[in-house]
């Protein structure tokens, strides 16, 4: 027996059947791209040309194209790379710690926000490489044998362990991603008409039939990939704070460092899915499978990562002063009233009192506010990012040694590049793979879809009910 | 290993109704061959009497495979074949091992226990399914009875499926042809024949 | 209705028995004998146990976590500075896990969590113990707070003194009695008012039915939570952290919230399973006990990461002023050994016997790993707090062990007896259909 209770909101609207749900979901990978489609897919492309020429000409002429120097030795990459690497936690944190937490209304979005998971790391991997200047050289952090003798990578490196948990949290995610589409892959194939989709999605599936046995093992395979991303989500942005936070540079050598980075992380990565969502759901009419209720919901976690984000901001200002350290007190002071005050100001505006807007259910439930406001959100984490990084690195321990960064054209157009990566890889995605995991709404439509239906049975430890009984229940409420 | 050609299938539109169907399938002894759903059905795999999967198992015996290999790249290559001081470390810094230990580890235990799941479910990029009904994918729960597993005759099954209320139920036969398909001749013949559905199927939709 | 739907007798109301009764009493008695047989003992035996200036004879120090250097000043060590160290580190200890089931409580009204409707009663129970701790708290800090916290020493802040400290000077405007005593009373009395609201709108539903109550609980558990997520940060400065007034870790807070999480959940889980035991809570069933168990194991790792994270950057950045902590407890031959003991009980031991689905489905296991759990946050607590109080004079003896068993017979006694004060199921909660048909 399941029983749902009546104080929930149904979680697929409009009257869906289960025929409806593989219809809306897959018509519009059947049918030609809209023309809104081609004039995003335009603008992200042409982003991505321009960036990539600027970026072309940095790798050519090397790494002083950007606005970089020799006491602001990180600024923009590592800043793009933390707040890429942010936004890329929402995905794996909806699909793996929402399913242990068995919360129902990811079901409508994990499989778009995963995919923004896999793009956005992509995105943050770019830059740590460009970064190494000879990004040809890619493979000298992997622990490879090398013409060196027996000189290995070293183990104790902050820098090293991040090429660890970024590549497998990259590799991981890709392949519980993957592992999700495989039963859809199977329905859109068994729906071609032609060819070459057959041929695609018959390749893509791989030979999903959807029998009981595969499925046990499927759920079963789906949970251990849930309980194994929620540490390595964690572990992620742990080890982007230790690449700060073992080191002896005041505001970032702070313990608070690991789980306030993971849960700024997962503020600007819910802010990110709720941007391209709210535009997904537009385009493809899907109300009825993202409600409100969705949004209200990632609102809801929006304001609770936002005010986490805000007590560790208070903690860190609190110790930096009770500590008696005269650097963390300098660092902290520095941050609000030194040259790049803006930016803190922008950060705390962005991050800590926007958000608290959502208190308020009717800003919370606006779809123009929670548009806005997720824009606002994001802009606030790469300040922070940014606070965090230049701020507390333009002032050296050495007066003489003080700078300020100034972004060049070639620092704002790498980042350009960056979005054009992004959102060609997005729209590739809305329009060849479905957007909503089509298996996990159908699994949880009959007990959500309406406010009437609430009770269906399900087999529990029970002995068989006798033969003679008629084993069709009726289907009204109990 | 010789596929058996033919089969009984029966309908079911509601998970619910699947459940008790299949049930009532198995206490009138009648052995189901699978059922194919569009979605997890919870429960399914206990009504259908299946043991629980033992992919945790496989999860476990590569993390641990996971972990032990890290830790030992680690501690050789930084404390025995160049050791090294770092930040005034010793050679096994072990509180700085964590992090790449525990990386491995889930790395490991993900990619095995995903590797194990895709070979023993036989799930691969060529990999040509063998489809009872279509519309299993779809909105359909697709019950395949085996004839030729069952002492009960056909028409006694289809007594059963008619008690356990499917929608429909009808005999299905795969050719030799169909059951021995491979990925090429899949390929050879969607392109030179084009697409088509099983008459079977068309007449169902 | 057909056959096979279960129909529960959700009219239970917990009689706290005379068997109970004697179980409690039998621990209090047995942890009075120990706690007397432990005030012989450092009576007579000044409480060095034998390992006199031990921590001293590390010359190596710069200086220590709580300040100066253990012995050149401070308080003469005399056997009662250990009774008022203890005495403040079991209240705190069983405060934290009172307050966790106010906690509790509150997330599964704010994550509208269905399963946990059938037991919520019972973390509902523990905040009544609040007040108790509350008021011993407070006394142990106008009776000991000398011994206990480095700060309140005036010398500290006089510039004519031998013993000032500039470092101090600037932490007074936090560390004074009249921001601390502020302070305490304002949380402890903060989440004593909120468990009352929230306590009385629970049982008003079972007489009104409805849903009104339960959205009414939801503001009062998202308010709780908003007070109680500054208010646990602040709390564990002041009344932990400033025993070590130099030493100082941002991570703190949450650290001392996951201890007391983990050591909450173990306890409620306890409580559930006894009751179930004594025959209540008739409809609980195994998955219930997935759940709970579940969350034992997350926890348990979520505070493995917080240790580690905050260990793990002090380490390697090796800034004296900072590692002087782990310093002071990893290379003393008093609490050295309990730094692992604490890591076996609290990440091994519960994350490899848990890991299974059928261990968090066994009461047995269950139980021994809850037991492990709860020791386990005990000797984290008390290696936060004697070090810096104690020094080379700790110890970890039939004082501390006896006057924890005396706080958690105090406790099964209060929580017992609100149990009787209530139904011991909510029976017009919305979600209790969801919780009595829970199957994962």
């Amino acid at each position: 027996m399941q029983i749902v209770s009546e104080v929930r909101e149904p979680l697929v609207i409009g009257g869906k059947t289960i025929k409806d749900v593989t219809n809306d979901i897959s018509r519009p990978i059947e049918a030609a791209p809209p023309r809104d489609w081609f004039a995003a897919m335009f603008v992200s492309v042409l982003l991505l040309g321009t960036g990539g020429y600027f970026l072309g000409d940095m790798l050519w002429n090397g790494i002083g194209r950007w606005g970089l120097n020799k006491t602001v030795q990180w600024a923009w990459d590592i800043t793009n790379f933390v707040w890429w690497v942010g936004i890329g936690h929402a995905g794996t944190l909806i699909s793996a710690v929402l399913l242990l937490f068995r919360q129902k209304w990811r079901t409508s979005i994990n499989r778009a926000a995963e995919a923004m998971t896999i793009f956005a790391v992509i995105c943050a991997a770019f830059w740590p490489v460009v970064h190494m200047g000879r990004p040809w050289l890619v493979y000298w952090p992997l622990p490879l044998p090398n013409t060196y003798g027996s000189l290995w990578v070293n183990f104790n490196s902050p820098l090293l362990w991040d090429v660890f948990a970024i590549s497998t949290y990259f590799s991981v995610s890709l392949v519980f991603w993957y592992i999700g589409l495989i039963p859809d892959f199977a329905t859109i194939r068994d729906r071609a008409t032609t060819k070459w989709p057959k041929l695609m999605y018959g390749l893509l599936s791989f030979g999903w039939t959807g029998g009981a046995r595969t499925w046990m093992h499927y759920e079963s395979v789906s949970l251990i990939l849930a309980g194994l991303s929620t540490p390595l989500v964690l572990s992620v942005h742990t080890i982007v704070s230790f690449d700060f936070a073992t080191s002896v540079i005041p505001g970032w050598h702070t313990t608070i460092f690991p789980p306030y980075f993971v849960a700024g992380a997962i503020f600007s990565g819910f802010a990110m899915v709720l941007t391209l969502m709210l535009v997904t759901r537009k385009v493809y009419r899907l109300e009825s499978y993202i409600t409100m209720e969705h949004i209200e919901m990632m609102n809801i976690i929006i304001i609770v990562t936002g005010s986490i984000v805000g007590i560790a901001y208070t903690t860190e200002f609190f110790i930096a002063w009770y500590s008696g350290v005269e650097y963390e007190q300098y660092a902290f002071i520095n941050r609000a009233t030194g040259p790049y005050w803006w930016s803190y100001w922008a950060m705390m505006t962005c991050n800590v009192i926007s958000p608290q807007l959502f208190w308020f259910k009717p800003i919370r439930t606006s779809l123009v506010w929670t548009f806005v406001l997720s824009i606002v959100v994001n802009i606030g984490m790469w300040f922070e990012r940014f606070v965090i990084i230049v701020t507390s690195l333009h002032r050296d321990y050495l007066p003489s040694s003080w700078a300020y960064f100034t972004p060049t054209m070639w620092d704002i157009m790498c980042y350009a590049f960056t979005f054009g990566l992004f959102f060609t890889l997005f729209f590739m995605f809305a329009k060849f793979f479905p957007v909503i995991n089509m298996a996990e709404v159908k699994a949880v439509l009959k007990e959500s879809s309406s406010k009437n239906y609430r009770a269906r049975r399900t087999i529990t430890e029970e002995p068989l009910p006798p033969l003679t009984v008629p084993v069709v229940e009726e289907k009204t409420a109990h | 290993m010789e596929k058996n050609k033919h089969f009984l299938v029966g309908i079911f539109g509601d998970q619910d109704d699947l459940l008790h169907g299949v049930e009532h399938i198995r206490h009138a002894g009648v052995k189901i061959h699978e059922a194919y759903t569009p979605f997890p059905v919870h429960g399914l795999e206990h009504a259908l009497g299946y043991t629980r999967s033992w992919m945790p198992r496989a999860a476990f015996v590569f993390g641990f495979l996971g972990i032990c290999s890290a830790i030992t790249m680690q501690t050789w290559m930084m404390g025995i074949d160049w050791p090294m001081i770092i930040g005034g470390k010793s050679y096994v810094a072990v509180p700085d091992f964590v992090p790449v230990s525990f990386e491995m580890t889930v790395l490991f235990a993900a990619f095995g226990m995903v590797g194990t799941f895709l070979v023993t479910n036989d799930l691969k990029p060529y990999g040509v399914p063998r489809i009872f009904d279509i519309r299993s994918t779809d909105d359909k729960h697709v019950v395949a009875i085996d004839l030729a597993n069952n002492t009960l005759s056909e028409e006694q099954i289809a007594q059963v499926l008619k008690e356990a209320h499917v929608e429909e139920y009808y005999r299905k036969d795969f050719t030799d042809e169909e059951n021995e398909g491979g990925f090429w001749k899949y390929v050879v013949d969607l392109f030179t024949n084009g697409v088509t559905r099983s008459s079977r199927i068309a007449n169902h939709r | 209705m057909k056959a096979d739907v279960h129909h529960y007798d959700l009219a239970e109301n917990f009689v706290f028995s005379d068997k109970a009764r004697k179980s409690i009493f039998i621990i209090l008695a047995l942890g009075i004998v120990f706690f007397v047989i432990g005030l012989v003992m450092v009576t007579m035996g000044g409480g060095h146990e034998g390992h006199d200036h031990a921590l001293a004879g590390n010359g190596d120090f710069i200086t220590t976590a709580g300040g100066e250097g253990g012995h050149d000043h401070g308080h003469a060590y005399h056997w009662t500075s250990r009774l008022k160290v203890t005495l403040w580190h079991n209240s705190l200890f069983f405060l934290g896990i009172a307050v966790i089931g106010i906690f509790f409580t509150a997330i599964q009204y704010a994550a509208h969590a269905g399963w946990s409707a059938l037991i919520k009663r019972v973390p509902e129970a523990f905040g009544s113990f609040v007040p108790y701790a509350g008021v011993v708290l407070l006394a142990v800090f106008f009776w000991g707070g000398h011994e206990i916290f480095h700060w309140t020493d005036a010398s500290l802040y006089d510039p004519k003194s031998e013993h000032y400290d500039e470092i101090m000077v600037g932490k007074q405007g936090f560390l004074n009695t009249g921001v601390f005593l502020t302070l305490t009373v304002l949380f402890i009395g903060g989440w004593f008012a909120f468990w009352y609201a929230i306590r009385n709108n629970s049982k008003a539903e079972d007489v009104e039915g409805g849903t009104k109550r339960f959205w009414r609980m939801k503001v009062l558990a998202t308010l709780f939570i908003i007070f109680f997520a500054v208010s646990s940060s602040v709390s564990a400065w002041l009344w932990v952290m400033s025993i070590d007034s130099h030493w100082f870790s941002t991570m703190f807070g949450w650290y001392n919230f996951a201890s007391y999480f983990v050591a909450g959940l173990a306890t409620i889980t306890l409580a559930v399973i006894y009751l179930h035991e004594a025959g209540y809570l008739k409809a609980l069933n195994e998955n219930h006990l997935h759940d709970l168990g579940k969350f034992v194991f997350a926890f348990s790792i979520f505070w493995s990461y917080i240790w580690f994270s905050q260990f793990l950057l002090i380490y390697y950045a090796n800034i004296s002023e900072e590692t002087v902590y782990f310093w002071e407890r990893l290379r003393s031959p008093i609490y050295g050994k309990f730094v692992f003991i604490n890591l076996f009980l609290n990440f091994v031991f519960p994350f490899l016997s848990l890991m299974t689905r059928d261990a968090k489905r066994k009461t047995i296991i269950l139980k021994i790993v809850c037991y492990a759990v709860i020791v386990g946050h005990w000797i984290d607590f008390w290696l936060m707090i004697t070090p810096g109080t104690l020094k080379e004079n700790g110890g970890l003896g039939f004082l501390e062990i006896g006057l924890a068993m005396i706080y958690a017979a105090a406790f099964a006694f209060v929580v017992a007896n609100a149990l009787t004060k209530a139904p011991l199921i909510a029976r017009n909660h919305p979600m209790m259909q969801e919780s009595l048909h829970h199957n994962i």
